[in-house]
């Protein structure tokens, strides 16, 4: 299905929030901010759920440890035996660093490449860098983006003019 | 800036944060973190200085953080690069050299087995430390000051751990199977004994190297989008493009970064506490007089962010004035970090008391010995340089006098740098060199390959360092940014009556 960003610049974040929510009761869902630092109140402006980065980090770090204890329970007492300092081959206290680390290694790359995932990124390309003002929004500029099938988009400028937009902008979605 | 008037409230349409003497105005301060979207009670006396000075807005923050990248190269700048490439090229030449005729080039010997190769993995570790201290420990802890310096901070730690692996590398002697440590399926059919010190250390290493590099991108990729989308020339934006990843500000990626960000420094702060713990182990876990102690751990810890501050400021300083930061990273930044080192540097003398105490103490005669050695054997100067450098420095912090002069800040800086490499020294050299048999004593003195790699090191760390301040920007503009609005905000809920939080 083709469709179309339609990008408004808003002078401050509640004059934004107040469009999303307009936007929102109207019935459309696929809605965006774009700002150069995260927004204080867009996940309810939005309608965001809880970010799911929290649940990858713990079965990251979990994976971690047992994986770090498993190996090296098995290295060391199972597969290849060695015997040092008249220590037991399978050596709970000695095994701790190595779990702690390996767990806290998991769950940092987790946490990273699972916002990656969630982020979509990296992807070079995006219908919306064809606007020239809308590069504004990483420096210091707030912009909302709505995605939705084409022809509808006239309607939505026109809401967005009225909810107090600066400049409002649409851009053909040709993916 | 003569009217008086409430330092909580600011002009409706004035200038955010608006004053620029350190003196007046400007105390209210919400405690507010990301992604809690609650600001507590703004008015703190204990912040009585602004974070933010000059008053700027989005547009001009942007203008100043990434004026540094912009510009065209200042000629200080390669006349800083030319000596450290050169010292580079020493490292390489040193570290080409070693590997060819192998460490018997080194000092090293036998009882002193352990010398450059360990202190000064020691000491670039620690001085890493204080970049995750800064970047992790203070972000948990809300203490929005760090949002000015933590960027330059990850970056030092980032190149510190770059420095500090090539030492252990290089010391195995045969440094191209350094992957034998790795747990790998091989040939020869055995594994890498996890009972042993050595491999805690390179488990700790190589997350820590990991950590601290992926959570310096993800606070860097919105800051190189907005390089991307604020830069005149199509290379810049090409080249800025690709290492943005296609950010694009999003609320909705927003969402999932603030959560991610706070995370890695949740995970960063037990890491960086464990690695220096892990690192003291290879000493603690020994049974050699001056090394079998538990305090090793807390003391070493104290001493590597007592080591990591000092060079954050030994580095700052110059870096805010050459590159005219001093708006963002105002003489607070720099107040604030010397009260750490004056609390951090306490814990050390502390160890150093403790460690004596207990040499005295235990009855034990080795270490009794090896404690005596140190006052008044044949490095005894060292000893007492470093206590001069470690205990008696950082004690004129208690003056806010010098606490807020840049001169005496940097000297002291200086000499704590100094003071903690002797401190790694005296621990591993001056334990080892008289063994338990006075048949086996020896001294230790560096060759010209020693030296040479560690001073090249330092050409590297510079080096780095310098390319960092020269492609990307040393201040994280939208955390300065996101700062700008929740002070702007604390304001006019303050001035509104409001309730904080």
């Amino acid at each position: 299905m083709t469709g179309v960003y339609v990008l408004a610049q808003f002078a401050d974040s509640d004059a934004l929030f107040a469009a999303a929510r307009r936007l929102r009761e109207e019935g459309f869902q696929d809605l965006d901010a774009h700002s150069p630092y995260p927004l204080h109140g867009a996940a309810e402006a939005l309608g965001l759920r809880r970010s799911r980065v929290p649940l990858f980090v713990l079965i990251g770090g979990l994976t971690g440890v047992a994986l770090g204890y498993l190996m090296q329970w098995w290295m060391n007492a199972v597969d290849y035996p060695i015997i040092v300092g008249g220590r037991p081959t399978h050596s709970p206290p000695s095994n701790i660093p190595i779990t702690f680390e390996t767990g806290i290694l998991l769950a940092v790359l987790s946490a990273f490449f699972g916002a990656m995932a969630l982020f979509g990124l990296p992807r070079p390309y995006h219908p919306v860098f064809r606007v020239d003002a809308f590069r504004r929004a990483s420096v210091d500029e707030l912009w909302l983006s709505v995605r939705l099938a084409k022809g509808k988009d006239d309607a939505v400028s026109q809401i967005l003019t009225d909810q107090g937009a600066l400049q409002v902008t649409s851009v053909e979605d040709d993916e | 800036m003569a009217e008086p008037r409430d330092p909580n409230q600011l002009p409706p349409d004035g200038p955010p944060t608006a004053t620029a003497t350190p003196d007046e105005g400007n105390a209210g301060l919400p405690s507010a973190r990301v992604g809690t979207g609650e600001l507590h009670a703004p008015h703190d006396p204990l912040e009585p200085v602004p974070i933010l000075a000059g008053g700027h807005d989005d547009t001009s923050l942007t203008q100043v953080l990434f004026d540094q990248v912009w510009r065209k190269t200042p000629r200080g700048w390669w006349m800083l690069l030319l000596p450290c490439l050169a010292l580079t090229g020493l490292l390489v030449f040193a570290l080409g050299y070693t590997a060819v005729y192998g460490i018997g080039t080194w000092g090293n010997n036998i009882p002193v087995g352990w010398a450059f190769g360990i202190i000064n993995l020691v000491w670039w570790i620690g001085i890493g430390h204080a970049g995750t201290l800064i970047s992790a420990i203070l972000l948990l802890f809300q203490q929005q000051w760090r949002t000015s310096i933590n960027r330059f901070a990850e970056a030092m730690t980032l190149f510190a751990v770059v420095n500090a692996g090539l030492f252990p590398i290089f010391h195995l002697g045969r440094p191209w199977f350094a992957y034998w440590l790795a747990p790998y399926p091989n040939t020869m059919r055995i594994w890498p004994q996890f009972k042993s010190a050595l491999t805690w250390d390179l488990f700790a290493i190589s997350t820590y190297l990991t950590t601290s590099f992926l959570f310096w991108y993800l606070g860097l990729v919105p800051d190189l989008a907005a390089l991307r989308d604020a830069s005149t020339t199509r290379t810049r934006r090409i080249v800025y493009g690709i290492f943005a990843l296609g950010w694009r500000g999003s609320s909705r990626h927003w969402h999932h970064w603030s959560i991610a960000y706070l995370l890695l420094a949740g995970l960063s702060t037990p890491l960086v506490l464990s690695v220096h713990s892990v690192i003291s182990f290879d000493f603690a876990t020994s049974v050699l007089p001056g090394w079998h102690a538990t305090i090793f751990p807390p003391y070493f810890v104290a001493g590597a962010v007592f080591s990591g501050f000092a060079m954050v400021v030994t580095l700052i300083i110059p870096a805010r004035r050459v590159f005219g930061l001093k708006e963002v990273i105002t003489i607070r930044h720099l107040e604030n970090m010397n009260k750490v080192m004056l609390a951090t540097g306490l814990i050390v003398a502390y160890g150093y008391s403790m460690e004596n105490f207990i040499a005295w103490y235990n009855g034990n005669g080795y270490e009794a010995f090896a404690f005596a050695n140190r006052w008044v054997g044949p490095y005894a100067p060292f000893y007492w340089l470093m206590i001069f450098c470690n205990v008696v420095t950082p004690q004129i912090f208690w003056s806010k006098r010098a606490r807020t002069s840049i001169w005496t800040m940097w000297i002291a800086s200086i000499l704590i740098n100094i003071g903690m490499w002797l401190e790694r020294f005296i621990i591993i050299v001056v334990s080892l060199h008289r063994d338990f048999l006075p048949s086996s004593w020896a001294m230790y003195r560096p060759t010209w390959v020693d030296i040479s790699i560690y001073v090249g090191t330092l050409g590297l760390f510079g080096t780095l360092f310098l390319l960092f301040l020269r492609f990307v920007p040393a201040v994280a503009a939208s955390e300065v940014k996101e700062l700008r609005h929740e002070l702007h905000e604390a304001a006019h809920h303050e001035a509104a009556g409001g309730h904080g939080g």
